[in-house]
């Protein structure tokens, strides 16, 4: 049977079997208010506030956990529910201090939403008075527990999202409390800071210590970006209020890391705190003199004229957009012949195998890290990675060193014993290997399970994948080259290369920037509209969030205005953007 | 027709929610062709009539012993009895100090708080003996219709008051007029 059919409030609806009552109901466009139930985690029935008359059964059941039979009638919208909806409510009301004038979270509760929906202009019981600890010894979050309704969200998402079960319910009844570790202080627990608990957080329970008192949700804009601090490149959610980034959210409906973020996607981007550069600068009689984007421009356009060939290099960071690394790539390669395309972080070769995506750890059913600390690295793959190990997965761990992942790894081995876990990925069904840079002895040990596994090259650089498929291969050093042109983006560890002219194209001081003949200030993240391209070849696009700092410029747009000061032809953003990824893609064809 | 009478007074509230209601602005003008404000305590007269009055308004929280005299009387002396603001409605702000209890909060206030020398804590026979707890006013009276808001907006003052007039009780607030804060 395909379809299982139910009445709901009279109407019919057909659904697939196992299907809750709630989704049905979803499924029909009939309203059940909820409070503990969240989309994206399992369903567990806690609040009670989704109560429906289910005909047959003595008592009102949970719509979000009770599944559908057939010819099953329901009732979602009785009377009696109704009051019983309002005497559940009244009850959370009164367990704990639920004023709404001084909370965070007024206008975007969800408690609240539902008290304004029941009508509860007066308290039907007496307020609970006895203060509940309130635990602000992390680093980024509060939790307030005065202000939480124990719906366990956080604690399930803490669990199936992070896979990384710090949260869960400590003491019993009215006292229960959400707990680190077992009581210990939040800031002390083995919390990795992804803060999804915040996002789930119904209430003002949990706040982000940044945002908190900032804005209100309805004064919020939220504009659609993508993470450039890994190669994970997850899909972000930015909060802006009046031309500044208030907080960073996890896309649910992304597929990779819906909900998902780490601590340096999520908070280290509002706290960056370097020195940015704001304005073009050209060096005059040994010293960085300020100068106009004209003067800028037709200066490095001058000297660009006179290189060319053998005596032109041209080095990219990392977190470069595929539109500026296109048209980089464009420009100097194909319009000045230039002798060196580099990237400035190292490049992980593909090992060969079937290429594999991130979403491949959702089914696999071992996972091989090998040559790389996820947890340090690419904390986001690294969730996935022990999300897999909740679901059944087995994770070996090839580490000759300390590895983050190794704790939760159910064998961890030396990069001389990679025989073993070659062997246990031979007799696995689906196993994925996340790699970074191997030596050649554990590239050839992983050739035998090269037809069977997901293979997945970890770059170090955020979009090495992109860089790597429009030709930047070379390691950073342009030995040689008369005139260097390096597109820093948001990197400040490069250091000076003695020797050539250099034109930096840079967001934040540096020594590199320091040491340049020419400074061309560029926009970061937040500021700018781009894509990136993850690891395992996901395209995400980023909107331009706020103003750029000073008159910085999206670094694309950098290349593009160089290139029509020397004469050369230049493409819209969105032109850009599709030559930029007809060519990635094509390379990852081919 | 006679004016139908309205009074209004205050508890533990900071005056907001009576501000509040002044931002009727010029539709104060239409609403005085047919009632009349007897007392307030931003006006001349401070008390509700003894005669009493159709409609009595109470801002703030039952916070001490004098806040509930003058609940009780404004029960006595008016017909319909609203309480406006969350203070008057659920303790609101005065209620913060339920948390820590009443001792402490005095103590905090008037021995311990840094700019303090010789502090002691008022006893003045004239004063209301504060109360172990913060309620909002239904704990003590019955009330008719309740406004809650910090403060309420303005057009939820002119929409219950012009429901009433019109004759409709029990007023319920529309939902773009229903805000806890």
């Amino acid at each position: 049977m395909d379809t299982v059919t139910i009445t709901i409030n009279g109407r019919q609806v057909d659904v697939p079997p196992g299907t809750t009552v709630l989704n049905a109901a979803r499924q029909a466009g009939i309203d059940i208010p909820t409070l503990c139930h969240f989309p994206s985690l399992i369903p567990i029935g806690a609040c009670r506030l989704c109560l429906v008359e289910v005909k047959g059964q003595r008592n009102p059941q949970p719509a979000c956990t009770f599944p559908v039979t057939q010819g099953m009638e329901v009732q979602t919208d009785t009377p009696r529910l109704y009051e019983m909806r309002k005497f559940i409510l009244s009850m959370l009301f009164s367990e704990r201090n639920h004023f709404c004038p001084y909370c965070e979270l007024s206008g975007s509760c969800e408690l609240q939403d539902l008290g304004y929906r029941f009508g509860l202009d007066h308290f039907l019981f007496e307020t609970y008075t006895k203060p509940f600890p309130l635990d602000a010894s992390h680093r980024h979050l509060v939790i307030d527990h005065n202000r939480c309704v124990l719906c366990a969200r956080c604690i399930r998402a803490c669990s199936e999202i992070a896979a990384n079960h710090t949260l869960g319910l400590g003491n019993r009844g009215a006292a229960t409390l959400i707990s680190c570790d077992a009581d210990a202080p939040w800031g002390e627990s083995t919390c990795v800071s992804c803060g999804t608990c915040a996002q789930v957080c119904p209430t003002g329970a949990i706040i982000d210590r940044r945002s908190s008192y900032m804005g209100r949700n309805r004064q919020l804009d939220r504009v659609a970006s993508a993470c450039n601090r890994c190669s994970v490149v997850c899909a972000m959610k930015v909060a802006v209020r009046g031309g500044r980034v208030v907080r960073i959210e996890s896309d649910w409906e992304a597929p990779v890391n819906g909900g998902l973020l780490c601590e340096r996607g999520r908070f280290e981007p509002l706290h960056d705190e370097r020195e940015r550069v704001t304005e073009p600068m050209i060096r005059r009689e040994g010293r960085l003199m300020a100068a106009t984007w004209d003067d800028a421009l037709e200066a490095a356009a001058e000297k660009l004229r006179g290189a060319g060939g053998a005596d032109l290099g041209v080095a990219v960071s990392g977190d470069a957009t595929n539109e500026a690394l296109y048209t980089a790539a464009k420009l100097f390669r194909e319009d000045l012949g230039a002798s060196y395309l580099g990237l400035l972080n190292r490049n992980v070769p593909k090992l060969s195998g079937r290429s594999g995506t991130l979403a491949d750890l959702a089914t696999s059913d071992l996972v091989i890290v090998v040559g790389v600390d996820l947890m340090k690295e690419m904390p986001v793959a690294a969730y996935l990675s022990k999300r897999a190990v909740d679901k059944g997965a087995r994770l070996i761990v090839v580490d000759d060193g300390d590895n983050g992942l190794a704790p939760f790894a159910s064998l961890t081995v030396p990069t001389s014993d990679i025989a073993s876990a070659v062997a246990a990925a031979a007799a696995a069904g689906r196993p994925v290997v996340l790699h970074g840079g191997v030596t050649g002895e554990t590239a050839e040990a992983l050739k035998k399970i090269a037809d069977k596994a997901s293979f997945i090259a970890m770059q170090p650089g955020v979009n090495a994948f992109a860089a790597t498929a429009l030709g930047f291969s070379g390691d950073g050093r342009a030995a040689g080259t008369k005139v260097l042109y390096m597109i820093l983006g948001e990197q400040t560890v490069g250091q000076v290369i003695p020797g050539p002219f250099t034109i930096v194209q840079a967001a934040f001081r540096s020594p590199a920037v320091e040491g340049a003949d020419i400074v061309l200030p560029s926009a970061i993240w937040s500021e700018r509209a781009g894509s990136l391209t993850s690891t395992d070849g996901r395209i995400l696009k980023a909107d331009k969030a706020v103003e750029p700092a000073g008159s910085a410029k999206a670094d694309w747009e950098i290349l593009a205005l160089l290139a029509q000061k020397m004469g050369k032809k230049s493409l819209s953003f969105d032109e850009t953007s599709q030559a930029a990824l007809i060519e990635i893609k094509g390379k990852e064809r081919a | 027709m006679a004016k139908v009478k309205i009074a209004t007074d205050w508890l533990a509230g900071c005056a907001g929610c009576h501000m509040s209601f002044l931002d009727i602005d010029e539709r104060i003008v239409k609403l005085l062709e047919s009632v009349e404000f007897t007392s307030s305590p931003i006006t001349d007269l401070k008390h509700p009539p003894e005669e009493g009055v159709t409609v009595g308004i109470l801002e703030g929280a039952i916070c001490n012993s004098h806040n509930v005299e003058v609940a009780k009387r404004m029960r006595e002396r008016c017909q319909i009895l609203i309480a406006v603001g969350d203070c008057a409605v659920f303790g609101g702000v005065p209620a913060m100090r339920n948390l820590c209890g009443t001792q402490e909060a005095l103590k905090r206030a008037y021995l311990e708080t840094e700019s303090v020398v010789d502090g002691v804590i008022p006893d003045s026979p004239e004063l209301g003996t504060p109360l172990p707890m913060v309620t909002g006013i239904d704990k003590v009276v019955k009330v008719d219709l309740f406004i809650p808001g910090c403060p309420p907006r303005a057009d939820a003052f002119y929409y219950a008051l012009t429901e009433l007039l019109a004759g409709r009780t029990p007023v319920v607030l529309p939902p773009e007029l229903f805000t806890y804060d």
